[in-house]
């Protein structure tokens, strides 16, 4: 700014300029919140005020509509720390949410960037494997649902498929019985809720999530593998390298802030998995609550049992141990990139 | 004719032709690697298409068979029997689609102009508190949304919004990732662009509509579509405020006509490709779009 001034020394110009810079931020901020003045009403009303309004309102008995709030202090946390040493809903609702998210994140986020490696390639027709692959995170999840209710009942077109290998299909739907209980205590299933491991109509929920979910962070990745220069891979290739280390050495490491974009965003999207167990399970996520998740529970005490105060501390429950998640997962994962 | 006109092109092609054979696959190793990839990428591509063609057409099959075992995959007797019914007027589908439609158009569309005007003052202009609101819009694309439904309902509610359009569309009306993404396409633009504008004494909101919005159509676009499908495919939130049958979405419809029908394979297939077909129309038609879309939100990460 300073070579365009007539009289850098002379103090009253620079003031005159000191004001003239102030004018112009000021007319182009006015300029600029008049631009986001729509974006920032609806951010503060139905996201900031709605944060601030969930931490509020868990301190309080509300039955929503009916009752005035009455303010309770820690009530409703108390209750959920008996709900969580007592097995009750929630807790087994968190469970679950673990092992869905757990099966669902660590598999769909190598199943994506192996899709978006095979995609990367010089090939043919990469439109239209493109297409094919994202077809299942296209469509809502209420018809995906509807159309595997059908493909997952003990006659229908998984187990048809299944029998033509030999294999004899499970009662996807309606197997209230634990993976691990299956494996180590195949004739009663008695262990202990949280050994019991995810319920067959939970990893039958858990495989059609990675089915519809996969596809979106693919072409997340394959954005990413766009931008990593030609000339690393090449100069690697003429030191010797083979396909395995390219990928070890180069691939892997300068993903990493993707991949962890597509951890996290895999971890928030799998705590709040709702629509696919209400429509194939009910909002009760059954059999005997093993596809019960926080979204149906939260949603069950405010909207069925009227305790809105409770669903919200339930909500922010949830929210700690979502954000806790993704603090771990940041420091797990490296996300400074070195070329 | 024929003979004379093909002949000599062809005379010329072969070496060409024989060089391309020579250069494609050079040895075993590399004929094994196209195997190898194009049959993964076919296999996958059936796995992700076949379970859509299957219920396609059995939504145009007969109830029984539907149910037979061993099943068919092209219906023997087609019959729009399942369409007919769930488009018979007892049931409320013509009004779930218009629903869906009405959302799913005007919240594309808000969030068209909304997000671009956002984006052009985050990506092109220098205000007080810019940096601390972009982080912001940043940090809210994290929260996850059952934080917010329950006080997000009761401030609908409290506007006298619930069981109404307005419901669905002004709180949806422009999405922190439309905003992100328009501001990245914004900011990629040229510097002079402006200030050519500004000399010649353009006012802001003309260069912002005369000279800055046509150059990003393919933001806008994507951003019309991610708008469109999320809108198509919202089911909570419709779920949470409409209270009237005739209020619902096509989702939300679908879902308590499942319940009432729940072993009527037939009618859910059926009602499954009302809610699929328009957006795979869209995605045919504008897939690139949707592609550079997803570019744009996964730089969040770095």
């Amino acid at each position: 700014m300073q070579h365009i001034l007539p009289h850098p020394t002379s103090t009253a110009s620079a003031t005159l300029n000191r004001r003239g810079a102030f004018r112009r931020k000021l007319q182009t901020s006015m300029a600029a919140y008049g631009f986001l003045a729509p974006f920032l009403l609806v951010l503060v009303t139905f996201t900031l005020i709605a944060v601030i309004y969930a931490f509020y309102l868990s301190f309080f008995y509300v039955n929503f509509g009916i009752t005035i709030p009455k303010f309770v202090g820690w009530f409703n946390y108390k209750l959920i720390w008996y709900d969580l040493t007592h097995q009750g809903t929630f807790y087994i609702s968190l469970i679950n949410g673990i092992w869905y998210t757990a099966g669902v994140v660590s598999i769909q986020t190598v199943l994506a960037l192996l899709l978006a490696i095979l995609i990367n390639q010089k090939i043919r027709f990469k439109g239209i494997y493109r297409t094919l692959f994202y077809l299942p995170s296209l469509t809502s999840s209420v018809a995906i649902s509807l159309i595997f209710i059908w493909l997952y009942k003990p006659n229908g077109g998984i187990n048809y498929v299944l029998s033509l290998i030999h294999i004899k299909g499970p009662n996807w739907l309606s197997d209230p019985t634990g993976f691990l209980a299956h494996i180590f205590a195949p004739h009663n299933g008695n262990l202990p809720y949280i050994l019991a491991g995810p319920s067959t109509a939970l990893i039958a929920i858990i495989l059609l999530a990675i089915w519809t979910t996969a596809p979106t962070f693919m072409l997340i990745y394959l954005a990413a593998l766009q931008d990593i220069p030609d000339s690393l891979y090449e100069a690697a290739r003429i030191d010797g390298a083979n396909e395995w280390q390219l990928l070890r050495n180069i691939t892997i490491p300068l993903l990493r802030p993707t991949t962890f974009l597509v951890v996290a965003l895999g971890t928030i999207g799998g705590f709040q998995v709702f629509d696919q167990i209400y429509v194939m399970q009910g909002p009760g996520g059954g059999p005997i609550n093993t596809t019960i998740v926080p979204a149906l529970t939260i949603y069950n005490t405010a909207f069925t049992n009227g305790l809105t105060g409770l669903a919200c501390a339930e909500a922010v429950i949830l929210f700690v141990v979502i954000f806790a998640l993704t603090v771990l997962q940041r420091r797990f994962i490296d996300t400074s990139i070195q070329y | 004719m024929t003979t004379t006109s093909v002949s000599p092109s062809t005379a010329e092609e072969r070496p060409q032709i024989a060089a391309n054979d020579r250069r494609q696959p050079r040895d075993n190793g590399e004929l094994l690697r196209a195997v190898l990839l194009y049959g993964l990428l076919t296999i996958y591509g059936v796995f992700s298409l076949i379970p859509f063609v299957y219920a396609f057409a059995s939504s145009f099959k007969t109830e029984a068979e539907v149910l037979h075992t061993p099943p068919t995959l092209l219906p023997l007797q087609p019959t729009l029997a399942a369409y007919q019914t769930i488009f018979s007027s007892s049931n409320n589908f013509t009004h779930y689609i218009l629903n869906s439609f009405i959302y799913a158009t005007v919240a594309a569309g808000l969030n068209v102009i909304l997000a671009s005007m956002a984006g052009y003052a985050f990506g092109r202009m220098e205000f007080w508190g810019k940096n601390a609101l972009f982080g912001l819009t940043l940090a809210v694309m994290m929260i996850p949304g059952q934080l917010i439904m329950i006080p997000k309902f009761l401030i609908a509610n409290s506007l006298h919004l619930t069981n109404n359009l307005a419901a669905l569309i002004i709180p949806n009306m422009v999405a922190p990732v439309s905003v992100f993404i328009m501001t990245q396409f914004l900011k990629t633009l040229p510097r002079e662009l402006e200030e050519s504008a500004v000399i010649d004494g353009a006012s802001r909101l003309r260069t912002f509509w005369q000279i800055i919005l046509p150059l990003v159509r393919p933001a806008m676009t994507a951003v019309a579509l991610f708008s469109f499908q999320g809108a198509w495919n919202d089911f909570i939130w419709p779920l949470l405020v409409m209270s009237s049958p005739q209020n619902y979405t096509l989702t939300v419809g679908l879902t308590f006509f499942a319940g009432v029908h729940y072993t009527e394979y037939s009618l859910l297939l059926a009602g499954a490709a009302v809610n699929i077909a328009p957006l795979v129309v869209l995605f045919f038609f504008f897939q690139r779009y949707f592609v550079r879309g997803f570019a744009t939100a996964g730089l969040a990460g770095r």
